[in-house]
C-alpha cells in the first residue's frame, strides 16, 4: 500500500467533538445528516409504535405520545453523541 | 388538482424550521470564520439547535400524514 | 388535474412521473430502456477516459492526464484521506468508482440528446446504497468483531439502563434502515426533481409558443430562458450530489472503522 504524504493544512486532531468517533473527522456535513437520521428514526419508531397501539386499542391519542417520546429521545441521543463531553 | 390540505399545511409549517436552520448555520459559520479556535465551543450548540429545528420540521411532516 | 393550468383548447398537460417510464429503445425487452443504456454508456465513457488518461503517464502530464489525475486526486485526498484517515487507500477504488459513476450519470441529465439522469429511477440509487451498506457494515464487523460492533451501535456508553429501552430501537433503525434509505433517496429526489423542473420549463415554453394567445407567445421565451438557467443550476446540483454521496459513504466507513472509547 503506497503511503501518501500528509496534506499540508490538515491536522489530525481538530479538537472538536466527532460524535464518539463514529462520524469521521468532525465533518459538519456528515454530522448534520446523522442528526437528521436520528430524529427521523426516533419519530418513525416511537410514532409507529404509538400508531400501532392506537389501531389495536381503538384510541387516537397514543400516537401523539409516541411522537413526542420519539422526538424527545432523538434529541437526547443527539445530545449524547454530539454535545456531551 | 387533487391532494390533501394537510400537505399545504406542512409546506407552510416547514418555512419556520428552514429559516431557523439557515440562521443557525449562518451564525455558526460566521462565528468560526471570525474565531476558528471557538469551533469546539460553537459546534455542539449549533448541532443542538439544528436538532431542535429539525425535530419541529419532521414533527410537522409526520403529523401531516397521521392527522 | 389540468383545470387550473389550462385556459382552453387541448390544454397543457404538466409533466408527471409517467414521463420517467421511457419505452424500450429497441425490441420489447425491459433491459433496453434508455436509463439502462445510459448506465452502460457511462461505464464505457468512464473506462475509455481513464484508460486513455492513464496510459501514457508522464512526469509532465498532458491535459488529459492532468484532468484524470485531478478527479482521482480530489477523491483520494479530499474525500478519502480527509475523512477516513490512515487506512484510506483500501477504500479509494470504491469511492472513486462511486464518484465517477454517479457524476457521469448525473451529468447525462443535461448532455444534449441524452438528457436523462439514470439516477432519477430510484432503483439505481438503491443499489448504490446497498453497496455502501454492505461495505461499511462488513468493514466494521471485520475490524471490531460482530458482537462488539453491534454493541457499539446499539448501546451508548454511560447511560442509565432504563434509557436503553428508548434509545436502542432508534440507534438500530438509524444504522440499518434510515442511513441507506436517506443516502439513496437524497440522490434520487434531487435528480428526479431536477429533471421534472427542466421538463416543466421546456414543455411549458413549447406549449406557450404554440398557443394562439399573443400574450402567451410573448412569455414563451422567458420560459425557455428559465429552462436554460435551470440547466446550469442542475449542473451544480449534479456535481454536488455526486460529491455528497461519496462523502457520506466515506463518513460511514470512517464511523465503522472508529473504535468506541
Amino acid at each position: 500500500m503506497p503511503k501518501t504524504p500528509k496534506l499540508p493544512g490538515r491536522s489530525d486532531d481538530k479538537g472538536i467533538n466527532n460524535g464518539g468517533g463514529r462520524f469521521g473527522a468532525g465533518n459538519e456535513e456528515g454530522a448534520a445528516w446523522s442528526i437528521f437520521g436520528y430524529i427521523i428514526s426516533g419519530l418513525l419508531i416511537w410514532g409507529g409504535i404509538g400508531y400501532g397501539l392506537d389501531r389495536w386499542l381503538g384510541t387516537s391519542f397514543i400516537v401523539l405520545i409516541g411522537l413526542l417520546l420519539g422526538a424527545g429521545s432523538g434529541i437526547y441521543l443527539v445530545w449524547l453523541r454530539f454535545v456531551k463531553n | 388538482m387533487d391532494g390533501t390540505l394537510n400537505l399545504v399545511g406542512y409546506g407552510l409549517s416547514a418555512i419556520g424550521p428552514a429559516i431557523a436552520t439557515g440562521m443557525i448555520f449562518a451564525a455558526y459559520i460566521s462565528g468560526v470564520a471570525r474565531q476558528p479556535e471557538a469551533r469546539s465551543v460553537l459546534q455542539p450548540i449549533a448541532f443542538l439547535g439544528f436538532a431542535l429545528a429539525e425535530a419541529l420540521a419532521l414533527f410537522g411532516l409526520v403529523l401531516a400524514f397521521v392527522l | 388535474m389540468s383545470q387550473i393550468a389550462a385556459p382552453a383548447g387541448p390544454g397543457y398537460e404538466p409533466p408527471s412521473t409517467a414521463d420517467f417510464n421511457l419505452p424500450p429503445v429497441f425490441g420489447d425487452s425491459l433491459y433496453t430502456t434508455k436509463p439502462v443504456l445510459l448506465v452502460l454508456l457511462s461505464i464505457v465513457v468512464i473506462s475509455i477516459f481513464f484508460i486513455i488518461a492513464s496510459r501514457k503517464a508522464a512526469v509532465v502530464p498532458s491535459k488529459l492526464q492532468f484532468s484524470g489525475e485531478m478527479v482521482y486526486g480530489f477523491v483520494r485526498n479530499n474525500i478519502g484521506q480527509e475523512i477516513i484517515g490512515h487506512e484510506f487507500m483500501r477504500f479509494v477504488p470504491f469511492l472513486f468508482t462511486l464518484f465517477t459513476f454517479v457524476l457521469v450519470n448525473n451529468i447525462f441529465g443535461i448532455v444534449p440528446l441524452l438528457q436523462f439522469p439514470a439516477m432519477s429511477h430510484v432503483a439505481f440509487p438503491y443499489v448504490l446504497a446497498l453497496f455502501t451498506f454492505v461495505i461499511f457494515h462488513w468493514v466494521g464487523i471485520k475490524k471490531q468483531g460482530l458482537g462488539k460492533y453491534l454493541k457499539g451501535i446499539a448501546f451508548m456508553p454511560d447511560v442509565p439502563k432504563a434509557v436503553y429501552i428508548l434509545l436502542t430501537p432508534i440507534e438500530i433503525a438509524t444504522f440499518f434502515l434510515v442511513r441507506p434509505l436517506t443516502l439513496s433517496l437524497r440522490l434520487f429526489a434531487n435528480m428526479f426533481a431536477g429533471h421534472l423542473l427542466l421538463l416543466v420549463f421546456i414543455t411549458g415554453g413549447d406549449y406557450m409558443i404554440h398557443d394562439t394567445n399573443l400574450f402567451m407567445k410573448i412569455l414563451a421565451p422567458f420560459s425557455f430562458a428559465m429552462g436554460i438557467g435551470m440547466t446550469f443550476f442542475e449542473l451544480m446540483v449534479q456535481c454536488l450530489q455526486a460529491y455528497i454521496i461519496t462523502l457520506l459513504t466515506a463518513l460511514f466507513i470512517a464511523g465503522a472503522l472508529a473504535d468506541e472509547h
